[in-house]
């Protein structure tokens, strides 16, 4: 079977995208062939020029641009070119995509997303609950609107706090000043509710998979980070098999019937053999070819489910690969740039 | 959790725990007696092999393993 398949976020910067991974990884399935198209932003995203992982790319207008125009660019991406699916790896293209997840479908492009319910479970607001529901813990944590419950739930929880937006940004106080200030910043930009967190010490270690939307794993992988950038980007990691945070994934995945990719990002206190769920990521993290690379083909996994072909129960993984990332540089011809920049595809 | 009997130990001392991803290494004494303690030998025979297997007396190779076991006990790894 032959497959069109969007991939978006081939930004490979210093902040990366997850999209050249899942474009890799795709790649990498023997049972469908994928022809991968690039969504851009931008003409100077990396992947726009990587012609061996991407094979076609388009700029797409940004999600806040609404119907006529988000939409409207994958109908013309269709027809023009090809589009049988859409790997949609941003944040912020998950609402547009899910809310029109049916009328992509009818005009044949297949998305395999969460339902707006589950996506609306990534809040931080919503962690407790969670975490408790699958069997982990969450730092001790105070939802708050305003200064005076910021000051209270700080004497309550005790310095230093994590200050984070409910779903962006997350700054570290030792000072209620500190604190303060970070409040203001994370409201100015993304709005209450803000979350002072208790800081809790441990090893950070992330899982990402997939669930088939009726409660089945598509393949998990756990990982620790072993080296990281000043952006918080994995550089090193190495798969691990902590079976407390795996079992909390494969409950995550059976009790909210979780359909699409996602990360669950932890920090695990061996002492005390607790694991504290700091983040859910609705989508597949930018290290997600890792899992690939251990013979968990995740992405693979999707598009095998979306289109009905057999999909491959990976039961296993190796502990102890290692991941390293590197960066690499490249000489093309300007004449690729002026394309994209002039007709909007590659 | 037994964490002592998931290691991954290879014969250069290179010790991987796949629970916490943490790595150690260890010298050749460190290895021998670790290989040990994961086939579930007690202190007191591991110190009979170890007099048996090196020039060492009783009493230095009992030090030695006691020692190694609260070295293991401070990474929770017994």
């Amino acid at each position: 079977m032959e497959l069109k398949i969007g991939v978006s976020g081939i930004n490979a910067v210093d902040n990366p995208g997850p999209g050249i991974g899942i474009a890799k990884s795709l790649k990498e399935a023997k049972d469908f062939k994928a022809t991968v198209v690039g969504l851009a932003y931008d003409a100077m995203e990396p992947g726009v020029y990587m012609d061996w992982v991407v094979d076609k790319s388009f700029l797409i207008p940004y999600p806040s641009a609404g119907h006529d125009a988000f939409i409207n660019r994958l109908y013309y991406i269709k027809e023009s070119f090809g589009l049988d699916f859409v790997m949609a790896n941003l944040d912020a293209e998950l609402p547009i995509l899910i809310r029109y997840a049916d009328e992509l479908e009818r005009n044949g492009i297949k998305t395999f997303l969460p339902t707006m319910e589950q996506f609306k479970l990534r809040g931080k607001d919503r962690l407790d609950e969670i975490a408790r529901n699958i069997g982990i813990d969450t730092p001790p944590s105070e939802v708050v609107a305003s200064y005076d419950e910021l000051l209270k739930a700080i004497d309550k929880i005790g310095l230093p706090v994590m200050v984070k937006g409910a779903f962006y940004k997350a700054y570290r106080a030792y000072t209620k000043q500190e604190a303060v200030s970070h409040f203001n910043k994370i409201v100015a930009q993304w709005g209450y509710p803000i979350i002072v967190q208790k800081v809790v010490s441990g090893e950070e270690m992330n899982v990402v998979g997939a669930g088939d939307g009726e409660g089945n794993s598509l393949g998990m992988v756990g990982i620790k980070k072993m080296w990281i950038t000043e952006l918080g980007k994995i550089w090193t990691g190495i798969t691990i098999k902590n079976e407390k945070m795996l079992t909390a994934a494969r409950n995550f995945i059976e009790k909210y019937n979780w359909r699409g990719a996602f990360e669950l990002e932890c920090i695990v206190d061996l002492k005390e053999d607790k694991v504290y769920l700091i983040e859910i990521n609705p989508r597949f993290p930018a290290w997600s070819y890792f899992a690939t690379g251990v013979g968990v083909n995740i992405a693979a996994n999707i598009i095998r489910k979306a289109f009905g072909l057999p999909v491959v129960d990976y039961k296993d993984y190796p502990a102890g690969k290692l991941y390293v990332r590197y960066t690499d540089d490249m000489v093309t011809d300007l004449e690729r740039f002026q394309k994209i920049i002039t007709k909007g595809e590659s | 959790m037994d964490r002592l009997s998931q290691l991954a130990i290879n014969d250069e001392g290179f010790v991987f725990d796949p629970i916490t991803g943490e790595s150690f290494t260890v010298n050749q004494t460190g290895l021998f007696i670790l290989k040990l303690l994961k086939e579930g030998k007690t202190p007191e025979e591991i110190v009979s092999q170890l007099v048996e297997n090196f020039e060492v007396s009783p009493e230095t190779a009992e030090r030695d393993v006691v020692d190694f076991i609260e070295k293991l006990r401070s990474y929770r790894l017994v």
